[in-house]
């Protein structure tokens, strides 16, 4: 391999993993306050409102059925008004974060609903406010499996970035595209596979081992 | 110190209304450890949860040290909750916190400064005996340590009144034995009014000065506990003041036991003596009376509210006539006589 090729696959490889992060950062800053949302909405819990999680929830749905690709190219005028582009890293990062934040609400949802009701129940006798209640009872009694939904996430974002690379998001799926789709350079391909493999293996990894420290049940 | 006035509650799902509580009136005194008794689903957790409303009564009054808590917004009724502690039957510690860090989340709640955290936690951990457990996680402790950990978290916020939803219902006895005596050391210590419910009349005959009996939703019965043992009223009062008295025969009794009598066996009676029995050495007295020798093969006699009560399994050795006189002796002192059978 010559020496170029190395230096862009590390660029991509990077480029892939900031893709990845950032996105999945952006993507928690929405979807994990809409997913408290939705659980404190919910019949029967502390903030239980019935049309406000329906409209949540319906948002939630919508775009969760938007394919990807799709969503990519539908968010363009957005995207562009928001980075001043439509393609590279930096525009990626704009529908990724909007494709991974209704994903993101969901599993935190669920996260907070396996958390024992007796928890919150005992908290609301003590004279926890609702506030009180998401940061220091639900929020750290489903950490373990927040941190689980968020090696789900970004390993799901990383096959997404790799999607955008085939509309110019950069990164090593722009490069299996143009390499191994247009160009059929076999061993490129499957650098960038075994690249991608290595990414999810690691993040699946680390998301594990931070669980596992932070889980005292 | 607690009082309830006409609490009715009635759950609403989808097309039916289901009534939990009706028309309960009850009063607990400054001071006082009240019980509330009654089987599954008879109300009793919807009962205790109405006090501090964690479930909000259909209609009725709920007063607490003074404080009318009905129409309180929700940030001066979570003022309030800070004065009535509660503890629960599966203890509802966070696992996510070590034991130091569960008692003091009732203080971090009212941003307590953390040096004052520290003494007070450590205090309440040495009341409740877990003074080696503080970096301890809750999964690591047995289930009576657990609810010493939820106590001392209750007691953090200087409740004026404590509810115990099942306290010692997930325990074993000897466990259960230690929490009630810890319950009654924090009632005659640090005067604070307890309201327990439970399924067990060991609880309320251990630690209760009063109790009242629930049965769908209803308060059927109520008053002190020596007046509750010695003249119940309800049958299901009685029921269960019975068991807690529950005796098995014995095993090898059993297999010898037979319905009707015959030439070598003996009568098998249980005696029951409830506050209303004659208290008198009434063994020996058959026995001087009637020339009746009793082997007692197992007896289990109590004491509550200054009234004693028990069963006794015993083996009548005598003839007919006196056996049979016997019977109406005990039954004469108000003793309640069944034959079992013949051994
Ligand atoms: N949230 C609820 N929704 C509907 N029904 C309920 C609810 N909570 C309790 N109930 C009903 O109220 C009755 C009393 O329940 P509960 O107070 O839990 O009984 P106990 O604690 O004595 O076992 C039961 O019939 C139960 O099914
Ligand atoms: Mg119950």
């Amino acid at each position: 391999m010559s020496d170029s090729m190395i230096l862009l696959l590390a660029k991509g490889a990077w480029e892939t993993i900031v893709m990845t992060f950032v996105s999945g950062f952006f993507g928690f800053l929405i979807g994990l306050p809409t997913g408290v949302l939705l659980y404190l909405t919910r019949k029967g819990q502390v903030l239980e409102h019935r049309t406000l999680n329906n409209v949540i929830s319906v948002i939630v749905n919508i775009f969760r059925s938007i394919p990807f690709i799709i969503l990519i190219v539908w968010m363009i005028p957005f995207t562009r008004a928001l980075v001043g582009t439509s393609i590279g890293v930096e525009a990626a990062i704009v529908p990724l974060s909007i494709g991974a934040a209704p994903f993101i609400a969901r599993l935190i949802e669920n996260s907070l609903i396996e958390v024992p009701g007796g928890l919150v129940e005992a908290a609301r006798a003590m004279g926890a406010t609702p506030f009180q209640i998401v940061y220091k009872v639900l929020l750290p009694e489903a950490l373990p499996s927040i941190i689980n939904s968020a090696s789900v996430t970004l390993i799901t974002l990383v096959g997404y970035s790799a999607m955008g690379g085939a509309v110019g998001a950069g990164g090593l799926g722009q490069i299996g595209y143009q390499y191994g789709y247009v160009g059929y350079d076999v061993f490129v391909m499957n650098t960038v596979l075994i690249l991608l493999i290595m990414l999810v293996f690691l993040i699946q990894f680390l998301g594990d081992f931070i669980a596992k420290k932070v889980d005292h049940r | 110190m607690i009082e309830l006035r006409n609490i009715t509650k009635k759950f609403y799902q989808k097309t039916k209304a289901i009534t939990a509580l009706s028309d309960v009136t009850l009063t607990v005194p400054e001071g006082k450890i009240f019980g509330v008794i009654g089987a599954s689903g008879a109300g009793k957790s919807t009962l205790i949860r109405c006090v501090n409303l964690l479930e909000k009564p259909t209609s009725g009054e709920v007063i607490v040290d003074g404080q009318n808590l009905i129409n309180l917004s929700s940030k001066e009724l979570a003022k309030a909750r800070r004065h009535i502690g509660m503890i629960f039957q599966h203890f509802n510690l966070l696992s996510s916190r070590t034991v130091f860090e569960n008692v003091a989340f009732s203080l971090e709640l009212d941003h307590t400064p953390k040096q004052e955290i520290q003494k007070r936690v450590s205090d309440l951990l040495s009341l409740v005996g877990l003074d080696e457990k503080h970096h301890d996680y809750p999964v690591n402790l047995s289930g009576g340590q657990k609810q010493r950990v939820a106590i001392a978290r209750t007691l953090a916020s200087n409740p004026k009144v404590l509810l115990c939803d099942e306290a010692t219902s997930a325990l074993d006895p000897a466990t259960t034995k230690s929490i009630l005596a810890l319950l009654k050391d924090i009632n005659k210590r640090l005067n604070i009014t307890i309201l327990l419910i439970t399924h067990e009349m060991d609880v309320v005959k251990d630690i209760c000065d009063e109790v009242a009996v629930i049965s769908e939703g209803q308060l059927i019965e109520q008053g002190a506990v020596s007046e509750i043992f010695s003249h119940p009223k309800t049958a299901l009062a009685k029921e269960f003041i019975a068991s807690s008295l529950n005796l098995e025969i014995p095993v090898d009794y059993k297999e010898r036991l037979v319905a009707a009598p015959a030439a070598d066996k003996r009568p098998l009676l249980k005696l029951e003596f409830t506050g209303q029995s004659v208290d008198d050495p009434v063994l020996s007295e058959v026995a001087r009376l009637f020339q009746i020798d009793s082997n007692v093969i197992s007896a289990r006699m109590d004491y509550a509210g200054g009234v004693k009560f028990g069963v006794m399994l015993i083996e009548v050795f005598g003839t007919q006539e006196n056996s049979l006189r016997a019977i109406e002796f005990y039954q004469n002192k108000n003793i309640k006589v069944e034959v079992l059978g013949y051994v």
